[in-house]
């Protein structure tokens, strides 16, 4: 199941991050996202690495940690979105489906002419829409 | 999910936005509205760009973002291309656009009251054609940047109805 | 580079190198123990060769030199597996004592991350680090599965002072006290021996030695038998430079007294020992068992038959193995042999013999499953390719291997893998591979928490070192450790993590995480009891409103708590809560300018000036008034400081904005001021110049405030609650009592009772109201500047009974109270009204009167005194009487009038001028400025119509309707007054009186107006005089109330303003009557909220135009009733029409008589042509009674229309025209014949009327300038006369 997705700006200031876990492990996954950046940032600067998906939005599998999966995907705007999973065999096409559909919720939120650039997004339907999303994944990856 | 809106829409919302801050809210300043106008254009840009560059891989270089300008991001605003793009490789692009949608339905001439000579009338009327193009030049600036490119806009239309955007990058 | 100076290099030389074992008598220790040494340490620093030459050759022929080598000394009950419990302590307390050097340098902020990677990397990583690894590799030493720690030559010390020494040599080597490794035949039992005789010289002369060793060498054999004299000085006072020992004294008590007997001669000799040691009994030891062992492995392992026949028979003997860790190999297996081979050949630097074999051997292990030995082959390999210093790629293979098969295949198998692991590190890191050490040291961070966190620390710097550096996992990790730290409380160890992370995600928005680390390391610094430090971090984590409400509370109480655990209470600090908006901030001082109320700070002062403009000296002059009198060098000061008085408030409003869910209490919110003498002005601007540098300063404004003497000026002090998420205006006073300057530096609170927090005003920038008229550019220190001067009185003004909910028309009598606090007096007081229409200022004899009764009229004529003076000018200054003087107890109150002229919210503004006596004070004068807002609510409206009567010219018929609009008050209406000389009024028929004028309710009354003939011009003076019957008493008479005199002083000037306000309509200019309708209010407890007075309300109808919408108004006279003898003839009656032009123009007149039945017409289209005249007013205008003769008409239109000829003509002309000059009258006869009895309407005839007016008034839009008006009904009534 999915644990956290979070929306990072490119300052690498968080805009959005939402834990789906009953757990207290907030700070964890905080930290967690938080460190995906770096290897954002590694994916990004030296290409050999990323090798043939040479700057393509959808980074893969950022990282393994100890028990969790993190999935990059980084926009044209320099926007990262993160995608901390548990599950142990999941399938690529579910993962860039999943962040495509994320990613249209962002657009759509950040279209908001209230919404502030840079700012935390705070608006409730992205919350909801994001939500789904995450549910939807669930259902598909599980099938 | 292409959700369109009628252009004679967008169009007179453009010219009631000009005139409202030109004649109404900042009549006496003209260069705050012209800056507020940038301001509007540059958040619609900045949102605009977010939408239209889902899907594609990230740019490599300044180049490609501006090509990106050119083609997609245009022809998504005004069904068109940029017709011309020229460069300087030091950071300087010319975007011209041989008929620029938003001044293309704009009497050129000058405008009735200015019986006088044709020439304050030509000049009013350049000035109120370059009030309406704070907006694009917003636009561009906007989307640029977000794309993470600083860079400053203007406008020239020493030929319409040809009208052609410089952009100038801040290295 | 070369492999062997890389750390892993040189941590082999020193981990991996031969082993002597060492056995001593009790005595030889003693010996030693004279130097606080014992045997072994004593000669360990000699131990370590730097070039020691020797030449090697082991199983390929030709020979090289060993340069670098070093010697292990063990002693035998040493040699033995460490215990783990035992080792795990020496780590912990390893651990421990680092955490105390740490502890000096917590308080020093952390270091930031590009700064540390600036420094090497050594001097950043805590050094005790590489002891703890060593320790760590330590713990595994004289493992059976490996053979660089099996001793390679036994060492047997005796002393000389030893009986028998031969014999103590043979028993010190017995078997049963050798350690398990020989015992247990994992190594070979036949060990080289080497005997060393140890003379003590300070108990004999070495010759006694040399007796025992030359009797012992029959029995040793010369070269295996060694002396060894030490402790030569007599007295111990010899002085090492750089002493070697103190290296290898762990827990070194006095270093210098190492070695204190041993001179130079004994160090040499221990040198030589250990040289020979080394070169003439290890090494070729070494080599011959290498040789030795080769020739046996080539000879059964080598070869393609050998390779065979070995794996034939491993797989013989599958089944019989115990699947622990394969079989146990003796030293004479040739599996162990050829471990003992390779590590031999390892330590003699013979990497090549080494590889292959452990090539060879690794294949047998992994085949037998032996997974132990296996590893430690496989760790050996890649450490050897290493060393071999080619194909990177297969050592680190090969240390996976062995790590990953410590893990998973050899049980409890964690430490070698941990050993293993770190060799790995340091493999990696010499090749710039930080990122992959850092996952290593993860790996190895094992669930032991204390070991764990080590590892994490430094797998957090090899990200740090990392190219790119990883700062976010070099926070991530540090956090974990300092987690681990913390769990096997090692505080200082855990703070030191933790702030090093701050330095990472200092300045990112990662609020979440930033808060757990500042809160964490607070209380832990708290925990430490450097409470300081722990509120330095708990202020970072305050502002969280992004945090849970719960959340909120703890930080907040953990905050608080270390405060008061600090003794921080009394003391000053920023506290970044609540939330001052600087821009809200608002300064409100009285200079020469002095407000009434709140309400009048509120006013724009740009409106006050435009009111005082005519009431003060003008400025400039002003200035140069009050300069003058100043001494000179504070003059220019005042210029651009402010203004206040000794004794007189400042008022600073600041705006506290609570960010977070939890309400927090504010306790004696209070200014930071200081106040100096003029004296010292200088060292002010100084001081508030550097003042604009910021904190520091704040606790040198706060000690310079703690020692102000309080005396010099009083500070208010508020209590406040800020609710969650709320903003609260805090209003402060300063009061300043001695002259000087003043500055208003900031403000402090209390933050729920214990801390204290101020903020600093002079740092910011920010408007203020009550600006001075003066250049608007000033720095913002001037602002909250001040020049106190010394005490000025000062007008304390209020006006008393001033209701704020009034009727429209209420006529109040109020009184202005001014009052004096001070001493000195002040005069010359004036005064001036923003809205005369309203408030009116009353003459001093007005004070007692007592209203209303004081308006009525006087039956007796003496009205003289109260005759109005017109006031000139609707906004002028009302000066009072000179000899008036404000004293201190001695208020002054003068009377007003309040007049609600019209409904609406009213602002009055009141300015008070008034001059300070004694001539050399600082302002010659001041202004109080009032301000009052009141509602007015309507109450009655009235409305009149005039119109010319028909019949006479000097007769105004009067509609007045009057409605009430007020759903609450009943109003009795009472007196009509017209004013103007030329006029009076009555009512039409007087038993008629208007009923009580209910709630919401109009009524409809008709008046007469009459024009009385005295030909007084009408100027506006004389207008005002009364006349009799110029009022109409409306009540009913029952009632004892006489008429209101509305000459009278109040009324009159109240409707003064009214004629002013009310413009006059363009039309009917000259002739236009005053109405004033007076009525009361009738007392009734209802709920209007308008405090009840017996007052009048009085109505103003100005400007009533008398003219009708035609200049031309005419009248027929004539009998009304005739009696005829129509036997005799028709009856021939004669009229008289009188017209008058009420024009100010010539007007041409026609009129036609109609024979023709076109009444009907004509009356109906007359309403068409005159379309001003609304709901056909005049068309039933008759004397008397209205009813009664509309029916008739109706009657007698209709028998005129029934009738088919006409029984009556006009006779004469049918039409007369005539030229009338303006305002004239003139007569026209009329004739008209009556055939036969009956009651005719004469109306059926037109004036047309045409106006010529002059050039230059063209207004004609307004005026119509010619129209046709219908004739007036005229009845008349022929009887027959019999």
């Amino acid at each position: 199941m999915i644990v956290c997705v979070a929306v990072v700006g490119h300052q690498n200031n968080p805009l959005y991050i939402q834990s789906f876990t009953e757990a207290d492990d907030a700070l964890k996954l905080h930290h967690v996202v938080h460190c995906s950046l770096d290897v954002v940032d590694e994916r990004v600067n030296n290409p050999k690495k990323s090798g043939p998906m040479l700057n393509e939005t959808y980074l893969g599998l950022l990282y393994p940690t100890e028990n969790y999966k993190v999935y990059g995907y980084l926009t044209n705007t320099k926007v990262k979105f993160i995608l901390v999973t548990t599950d142990l065999d999941v399938k690529d096409a579910d993962v860039r489906n999943f962040f495509r559909r994320f990613h249209a919720a962002y657009v759509d939120a950040v279209s908001n002419p209230f919404h502030v650039p840079g700012k935390k997004i705070t608006s409730r339907t992205f919350a909801e829409r994001v939500s789904t999303i995450v549910k939807a994944f669930g259902l598909s990856s599980a099938g | 999910m292409g959700r369109e809106v009628s252009e004679s829409c967008v169009e007179s919302l453009l010219i009631e936005m000009v005139s409202s801050y030109c004649n109404r809210f900042y009549a006496d300043k003209p260069e705050l509205a012209a800056r507020r106008i940038e301001a509007i254009g540059y958040q619609v840009g900045h949102q605009l760009s977010e939408r239209y560059t889902m899907e594609r891989p990230r740019f490599i270089d300044h180049l490609e973002a501006i090509k990106f300008i050119c083609k997609d991001f245009w022809s998504e605003i005004f069904k068109k291309q940029i017709d011309n793009l020229k460069t300087n490789h030091r950071g300087t692009f010319v975007l011209q656009d041989n008929r620029f949608r938003w001044l293309s339905r704009m009497s050129i001439e000058s405008s009735p009251e200015t019986t006088g000579s044709s020439q304050d009338g030509e000049d009013k009327a350049a000035q109120a054609m370059s009030m309406h193009l704070y907006f694009p030049c917003g636009i561009i600036r906007g989307a640029l940047s977000n794309l993470g490119i600083p860079c400053a806009v203007s406008a020239d239309i020493s030929h319409l109805p040809a009208c052609s955007f410089v952009i100038r990058i801040k290295a | 580079m070369d492999p062997a100076n890389t750390p892993l290099g040189r941590m082999l030389l020193d981990e991996i190198s031969p082993v002597v074992m060492v056995l001593t008598t009790p005595l030889v220790d003693e010996a030693c123990q004279k130097n606080g040494l014992s045997f072994i340490e004593m000669l360990s620093p000699f131990c370590v060769f730097n070039n020691i030459d020797v030449p090697v050759r082991t199983a390929s022929d030709q020979p090289y030199r060993l340069q670098k080598f070093k010697l292990r000394l063990f002693y035998a009950s040493d040699i033995r597996q460490p215990d783990l419990q035992v080792t795990k302590e020496r780590l912990k307390e390893v651990i421990t004592k680092a955490g105390e050097e740490e502890s000096l340098n917590l308080h020093l902020d952390a270091p930031q991350p590009d700064d540390l990677l600036s420094r090497s990397e050594s001097e950043v990583l805590p050094s005790w680090f590489k002891f703890f690894n060593k320790e760590l590799i330590r713990t595994l030493s004289f493992s059976d599965h490996e053979a660089f720690d099996h001793p390679v030559v036994c060492l047997l010390v005796v002393s000389s002072k030893d009986d028998q020494p031969v014999n103590r040599f043979v028993d010190l080597f017995n078997t049963d006290q050798l350690p398990s490794l020989l015992n247990d035949g994992a190594m070979d039992p036949k060990i080289h021996k080497l005997y060393l005789l140890l003379h003590d010289n300070q108990d004999a002369p070495p010759e006694k030695a040399t007796k025992f060793l030359s009797e012992m060498k029959s029995t040793f054999g010369a070269n295996a038998l060694q002396l060894l004299c030490i402790n030569s000085s007599r007295d111990g006072l010899v002085e090492h430079l750089e002493n070697p020992w103190t290296l290898y004294k762990s827990d070194a008590l006095s270093t210098h007294s190492l070695g204190r007997f041993l001179n130079k001669d004994d160090v040499n000799e221990i040198k030589d020992l250990t040289q020979d040691l080394a070169s003439k009994h290890v090494i070729p030891s070494m080599e011959e068992k290498v040789r030795v062992l080769n020739q046996q492995v080539s000879a059964t392992r080598k070869g393609f038959r050998n390779q065979i026949k070995n794996l034939w028979w491993r797989k013989g003997k599958e089944e019989s193995l115990d699947a622990s860790n394969g079989p146990t190999y003796t030293f004479s297996s040739t599996e162990s042999q050829i471990r003992v081979l390779g590590d031999y050949a390892f330590m003699l630097r013979d990497y090549e013999l080494a590889l292959s074999n452990y090539r060879l051997i690794s294949t047998d292990y992994k085949l037998d499953k032996a997974w132990k030995r296996y590893a430690g082959v496989q760790e050996m390999m890649g450490v050897t390719y290493f060393m071999l210093n080619h194909s990177r790629k297969e050592a680190e293979y090969c240390m996976e291997n062995a790590f990953n098969t410590y893990l998973k295949n050899v049980p409890a198998g964690h430490q070698n893998a941990t050993r293993c692991g770190l060799w790995w590190i340091e493999m990696l890191k010499a090749r710039d591979q930080y990122k992959e050490a850092a996952s290593v040291y993860f790996h190895i961070s094992g669930e032991e928490s204390l070991h764990s966190a080590v590892m994490l620390e430094q797998a957090s710097y090899c990200y740090l070192y990392s190219k790119p550096p990883m700062l976010r996992k070099y926070g991530f990790h540090l956090v974990l450790s300092g987690n681990q730290y913390k769990k096997c409380d090692q505080i200082k160890h855990a703070i030191r993590t933790y702030q090093r992370a701050i330095s990472v995600f200092k300045g990112t928005t990662w609020s979440y995480i930033k808060d757990h680390v500042h809160f964490h390391v607070g209380q832990w610094y708290a925990f430490l009891g450097l409470y300081d430090a722990a509120v330095v971090h708990m202020l970072e984590v305050l502002m969280c409103a992004h945090q849970s409400k719960t959340t909120q509370e703890l930080f907040l109480k953990n905050f608080l708590h270390f405060v008061q655990k600090a003794g921080k209470a009394c003391e000053v600090l920023k506290l970044p809560l609540p939330i001052i908006n600087a821009s809200s901030l608002k300064v409100v001082f009285e200079d020469h300018r002095t407000y009434a109320s709140p309400a009048a700070i509120g006013v724009r002062e740009s409106l006050w000036r435009s009111f005082e403009e005519e009431v003060i000296p003008s400025l400039p002059t002003a200035r140069t008034n009050w300069l003058e009198v100043q001494s000179k060098p504070i003059s220019r000061k005042r210029k651009e400081s402010n203004v206040c008085i000794v004794g007189e408030a400042i008022q600073v409003d600041v705006e506290f904005k609570n960010p977070l869910q939890i309400s927090i209490p504010l306790t004696n919110v209070s200014l930071i001021c200081e106040l100096f003498e003029r004296s010292d002005e200088a060292q002010t601007d100084a001081s508030t110049s550097s003042e604009l540098q910021n904190n520091e300063h704040i606790n040198l404004t706060a000690e310079r405030l703690m020692n102000f003497d309080k005396s010099s000026f009083a500070l208010s002090d508020v209590d406040c609650t800020l609710e969650s998420g709320s903003t609260t205006m805090v209003k402060l006073t300063v009061t300043p009592r001695e002259e000087g300057i003043l500055n208003i530096v900031g403000v402090k609170w209390r933050l729920s009772g214990s801390v204290v927090g101020c903020y600093n005003f002079l740092t910011t920038t920010m408007k203020k109201t009550a600006t001075r008229k003066k250049k608007q550019k000033r720095s913002f220190t001037d602002n909250l500047k001040f020049e106190v001067i010394k005490s000025l009185p000062k007008l304390e003004g209020l006006i008393h009974t001033l209701p704020e909910k009034v009727y429209a028309g209420e006529l109040r009598h109020l009184t202005l109270e001014l009052s004096n606090m001070s001493e000195a007096a002040v005069k010359n007081l004036k005064m001036k009204i923003s809205h005369p229409r309203f408030l009116n200022i009353g003459k001093a004899e007005h004070l007692k009167v007592k209203y209303p009764t004081c308006l009525e009229k006087r039956t007796d004529g003496e009205q003289t005194g109260s005759l109005a003076q017109p006031i000139e000018g609707s906004d002028s200054v009302f000066h009072f009487p000179n000899d008036i003087v404000v004293r201190k107890d001695s208020p002054l109150s003068w009377p007003l009038w309040f007049h609600a002229a019209v409904p609406g919210n009213i602002s009055l503004y009141i300015v008070l001028y008034y001059e300070i006596e004694d001539a050399e004070s600082f302002m010659k004068y001041r202004t109080l400025r009032m301000f009052y807002n009141l509602e007015v609510l309507p109450a009655i409206d009235v409305s009149f119509q005039i119109s010319p009567l028909p019949s006479t010219l000097q007769k105004f018929l009067v509609r007045m309707d009057v409605a009430s609009r007020t759903s609450l008050e009943d109003f009795q209406i009472h007196q009509l007054s017209s004013l103007g000389s030329q006029w009076e009024i009555s009512l039409i028929d007087t038993l008629f009186h208007p009923p009580l004028l209910m709630s919401a309710q109009a009524f409809t009354c008709f008046l007469m107006l009459k024009r009385c003939e005295k030909p007084k011009g009408s100027d506006e003076v004389s207008s005002l005089t009364p006349c009799i019957g110029g009022d109409v008493k409306l009540s009913p008479n029952d009632d004892g109330e006489s008429l209101y005199d509305i000459s009278l002083s109040p009324l009159s000037d109240f409707h003064n303003c009214e004629r002013l306000h009310q413009e006059k309509p363009s039309q009917g200019d000259s002739d236009t009557v005053d109405f004033v309708l007076i009525s009361r209010r009738v007392h009734s407890e209802s709920g209007s909220g308008v405090s009840y007075s017996p007052c009048l309300l009085s109505n103003h109808a100005c400007h009533c135009s008398i003219s009708s919408s035609s200049p031309i108004s005419w009248a027929v006279e004539g009998p009304r009733e005739i009696h005829h003898n129509f036997s005799a003839s028709f009856c021939e009656v004669s009229l008289r029409m009188t017209l008058y032009n009420s024009s100010d123009a010539v007007a041409s007149l026609r009129v036609n008589t109609l024979d023709s039945n076109q009444s009907g017409f004509l009356l109906s289209d007359s309403s068409a042509v005159l379309p001003t005249n609304q709901e056909g007013w005049y068309n039933v205008s008759l004397e008397s009674e209205i009813k009664v003769t509309s029916d008739v008409r109706g009657t007698i239109l209709n028998s005129l229309s029934s009738e088919s000829i006409r029984p009556i003509i006009w006779s004469g002309s049918s039409s007369t025209k005539l030229q009338l000059e303006p305002s004239s009258t003139v007569q026209i006869p009329l004739q008209v014949c009556i055939f036969c009895p009956g009651t005719y309407d004469l109306s059926n005839y037109v004036v047309q009327w045409n106006l010529q007016w002059p050039i230059d008034q063209g207004n004609e839009e307004t005026r119509p300038n010619s129209g046709t008006c219908p004739g007036y009904p005229y009845y008349i009534t022929v009887l027959p006369s019999s």
